[in-house]
């Protein structure tokens, strides 16, 4: 009987450890850029994440074709001439949140994280800085930071450089529940 | 049985000790295993982009315009580069024109295109729906993408001869079908059926018929990413044209270099045929390549876009 006491310790040990594990399926990725003849502005609600709070270990990934623009034609030329997504159908980040706020307590705590940021197959060692909330439980991270076309090898042609800026800014909000 | 028991449970809690000390890799990889299964790829993405354009060099593909886009076409065919009308007397073609297209494409939405267009060649005017019935799937559900277009011709000219007493006989009409797929990003191949009706056979010659099936092949393989080489051939199924001597009758066949340059599409072509308009080309293609009856020929396309000028909400 003490064992099995013992076993259930240590199942109850495996979902404590569990619980520091947070998901999102419904990450929200804005890009705009402003530009002399046309803004560009796309959405995606398709980013997923994982929020390890024990560690944090932080993981984000979103489907290039996931992004909505309102003109199929500038949508199609976004994939195929400067994402180029059947060749990198992904645009991920992998790193780390180096302050360690506590997800107990309710609360918005300014956070830093430093990985890996790739994009369009190129890999850039980033810091990106944005904020932690804590609401009852859940929490929602949200950043804002931009991203240089050439430091991804993103190729804009001669003929179309007053169509397309050359740095773009990228928004998340990611809400995470507790995964399982 | 105790002692057993005993161990599985120490070795259970030493194992948790281990996953949740964080400088150990366990916890990393079980994130990536989670990411992994949380962002799985989406079913039934459709295929974007089988071909930059509407057209080719003579077929048209799969594409349409999409939802209020007006697609400016100009296409222009030279004259024979080499053979009896070419060669340096005309600066290899250069000063003939055998054909000249200018034509409207209309956007009614993503997938359904009215087409209105003139040709020099026979001095026809056409009017045509297009419409992208069926897309390619990533995931192959849907192999390939299917489009329909419907076109009526319509000869303006005044002839001499009694032929068009009749105003009926101005008219043709033209069914097809472009079947299409994506292979990779850089090689795209398409085939596609053709019906086309006379209502006057053209060219009027005894024995012509007034309704002949065509098939035609065509694919573009990417060289970089803006710029491909297209090839494109037709063969008419008439026996008429198979057999006749005086004039003798040739499939289409061209190769061409399609640039893209974000708004036009260029295609800079050699072809046989002399006329741009499926009318025209697959009842009357008289030049021959190994004549030196062949040609330079361009399409320019140029989309402008009528939607409503995006506002941001920033």
């Amino acid at each position: 009987m003490k064992y099995i006491g013992l076993i259930l310790l240590a199942w109850f040990s495996i979902n404590q450890a569990g619980q520091d594990i947070y998901a999102c399926k419904n990450a929200v990725v804005t890009i705009y850029s402003k530009a002399p003849i046309e803004d560009i502005d796309a959405r995606s609600d398709k980013g997923t994440s994982v929020f390890n709070a024990a560690t944090g270990e932080l993981a984000f990934s979103v489907p290039i074709r996931s992004f909505k623009f309102d003109k199929a034609r500038m949508q199609e030329h976004f994939n195929e001439n400067y994402m180029e997504s059947d060749k990198y159908p992904q645009a991920t980040f992998k790193g780390k949140i180096n302050e360690k706020p506590d997800v107990t307590k309710d609360g918005t705590y300014p956070v830093t994280a430093a990985g890996i940021f790739e994009v369009h197959g190129v890999k850039q060692t980033r810091t990106i800085a944005g904020k932690l909330t804590v609401n009852g439980g859940a929490i929602s991270l949200s950043s804002e930071f931009m991203v240089a076309c050439k430091d991804h090898k993103i190729d804009i042609p001669q003929l179309v450089f007053h169509n397309i800026a050359e740095t773009i800014r990228v928004q998340v909000n990611a809400t995470y529940t507790p995964y399982k | 049985m105790k002692k057993s028991l005993l161990f599985i449970a120490l070795f259970l809690t030493a194992g948790l000790l281990k996953a949740q000390n964080p400088t150990t890799d366990t916890t990393a990889s079980s994130t990536d295993a989670l990411m992994k299964t949380l962002s799985a790829p989406e079913k039934g993405e459709p295929v974007i982009a089988t071909f930059k354009a509407t057209r080719l060099i003579l077929s048209q593909t799969t594409e349409t315009v999409k939802k209020k886009e007006l697609n400016f076409l100009v296409i222009h065919r030279f004259g024979d580069i080499a053979g009896a009308n070419g060669g340096g007397k005309t600066m290899w073609g250069l000063d003939n024109s055998t054909d000249i297209y200018i034509g409207f494409e209309y956007g009614l939405t993503d997938n359904l295109n009215i087409d209105f267009g003139r040709s020099k060649f026979e001095s026809l005017l056409e009017l045509g729906l297009k419409y992208n019935i069926l897309h390619q799937k990533l995931d192959n559900s849907v192999p390939v993408a299917v489009t329909l277009i419907g076109k009526t011709g319509f000869k303006t000219y005044h002839a001499n001869t009694p032929i068009f007493d009749n105003y009926a006989n101005r008219f043709s009409y033209l069914a097809q079908a472009v079947i299409a797929r994506k292979f990779s990003s850089a090689l795209s191949l398409q085939v596609s059926p053709m019906y086309l009706i006379n209502n006057a056979p053209y060219p009027f010659l005894y024995g012509n018929e007034k309704k002949f099936f065509s098939l035609s092949a065509a694919g573009r393989l990417k060289i970089t990413k803006r710029m491909g080489i297209v090839l494109d051939y037709v063969h008419p199924f008439s026996n008429f044209r198979d057999n006749n001597v005086d004039p003798r009758f040739y499939d289409g066949l061209g190769v061409g270099l399609e640039i893209e340059t974000g708004g036009h599409v260029f295609t800079i072509n050699f072809t046989n045929a002399q006329a741009i308009s499926e009318f025209n080309y697959l009842n009357d293609t008289e030049s021959k390549w190994s004549k030196g009856q062949f040609r330079l020929g361009f399409t320019i396309s140029r989309i402008f876009d009528f939607n409503k000028k995006h506002k941001s909400n920033y």
